[in-house]
């Protein structure tokens, strides 16, 4: 199927890139690894004049550990996030999430800047993200902000960047060593799918390892966006970590999940399945928790 | 619409050549360097019939614009015998029947051969995993799955 027509540019800086972004404004859309973006074109879904291709702009790429927090650039690809041995380490509920998103051709092409300006209900980094306190860094010809994803993303494909503003990195807060979390993602198949329902979890324990400290569920395609689960979340601040305390959690996020019927799945399979799912990546999360407590490499 | 000046690495070989910008990778391997093993199947990244090596991983070359290929290297089906001798993937392909109508083949190959240059003797998940992004309607799939465990046995020590 053949592509529209339109203009195409090869920024090699944020500058530069920013200085299209304000002179083309609304005639432009960005192109990364165009996972997203070339379907769209074809589908007739965007028809731009001009696509501005940001992927060689490498300011935007690489992954960087600062002083207390990590530094994801919006140009990784989802196989640069699943490979990397610090992010697997500390940071593997995005890791899961990673390995998990489409298929492995995908996987090479696909940023982490894509799937959060695309924004899909179901959008696999998302919820995980959300989950880690993630903000993203937004910049324009007029400066740089940064916003926390969860408010980032407003609703299906609706995010608050701005016309003349490009996403380039994703910066996320150092997790406590004794915290852990897992992020499942249920399909009809393994591959090339976009979830029925997705769970993100992550958890703190108290340095004894007896109590939760604090817990965060994001959960994915159940709502207009990811959304959080914060009675869930209070009920297990202060449990002991165990299946009494992920069943009360899991029937919680089960209430707080606002999912639709369609050729996926009914709104009332998906709740179930949000019950299920909660339960089990709370325990592998725990898990996870348990490893970092007792000093173990993961 | 402009035309764009682009430098291609293809199969270890460089193509000067002026494109539109609204060319995908898979119509520029197919009609401006005739290397048709490249297939034209969903054009959406779902069946992997298009895929190619970019700097020696795969991707759904329908999914790449051709002027963002530039800079890369890209590797396709032809690009893997040496000769007329095949790459011992490929001949464990054939010899293992993972081959009917051949259309999903060039991907199959591509994939595996991906995996098999990191890890010589993957497990059986970690090679249906690898091919997940890469649909076959003839084979079923389990003729592929051996004929990669084979390729990688034959492959150690070949350093190809």
């Amino acid at each position: 199927m053949l592509l529209p027509k339109f203009d195409f540019h090869r920024p090699t800086s944020i500058a530069e890139t920013c200085e299209m972004l304000t002179e083309y404004g609304e005639s432009a859309s960005m192109v990364a690894g165009g996972t997203d973006v070339l379907v769209d074109l074809r589908r007739k879904r965007i028809a731009p004049a001009r696509l501005i291709g940001i992927d060689r702009v490498n300011e935007m790429d690489g992954i960087r550990a600062g002083r207390g927090e990590v530094v994801v650039g919006s140009l990784v690809t989802a196989a640069g996030i699943a490979d990397n041995r610090m992010l697997r380490r500390r940071f593997s509920v995005l890791t899961q999430a990673a390995e998990e998103l489409g298929s492995p051709p995908i996987r090479n092409r696909a940023t982490i800047g894509g799937n959060l300006v695309t924004a899909r209900p179901a959008g696999d980094l998302l919820p995980p993200l959300m989950v880690l306190d993630a903000r993203v860094r937004l910049v324009s010809q007029g400066g740089e902000r940064e916003i926390p994803v969860d408010r980032f993303i407003t609703g299906p494909g609706k995010t608050k960047i701005r016309t003349n503003e490009v996403l380039t990195q994703v910066v996320m807060p150092r997790p406590d060593p004794a915290s852990g979390g897992a992020y499942i993602k249920f399909g009809a198949r393994s591959s090339c799918e976009i979830s029925i329902v997705s769970v993100a979890v992550f958890v703190s324990f108290t340095p004894a390892g007896r109590r939760i400290k604090s817990a965060k569920i994001v959960l994915g395609a159940v709502a207009p966006k990811p959304i959080g689960c914060p009675r869930a979340e209070e009920l297990l601040v202060g449990a002991a970590p165990g299946e009494k305390a992920f069943a009360a959690a899991g029937s919680a996020a089960a209430r707080a999940a606002r999912p639709i019927s369609d050729h996926r799945g009914s709104a009332r399979y998906r709740r179930q399945m949000v019950e299920v799912l909660t339960r089990r990546a709370l325990g592998s999360a725990c898990r996870s928790a348990r490893e970092g407590l007792s000093g173990r490499t993961k | 619409m402009k035309t764009l000046k682009i430098c291609l690495d293809v199969n270890g070989e460089r193509h000067e050549l002026l494109v539109a910008p609204n060319r995908s990778l898979t119509q520029v391997l197919r009609e401006d360097l005739g290397l048709t093993g490249a297939k034209h199947g969903c054009d959406e990244g779902e069946c992997g019939a298009c895929t190619v090596l970019f700097d020696g991983e795969p991707v759904n070359s329908c999914l790449v614009l051709a002027a963002q290929a530039e800079g890369h290297e890209i590797t396709t089906i032809e690009g893997i015998a040496d000769g007329s001798a095949l790459h011992p993937l490929q001949q464990a392909f054939v010899d293992h029947g993972a081959v009917q109508c051949g259309f999903c083949t060039p991907g199959m190959v591509l994939s595996a051969k991906a995996l098999l240059d990191r890890k010589k003797r993957p497990s059986e998940h970690e090679i249906r995993t690898a091919l997940s992004g890469n649909l076959c309607r003839c084979t079923g799939y389990q003729k592929i799955v051996d004929a990669v465990r084979a390729g990688g046995r034959n492959s150690a020590g070949s350093g190809r």
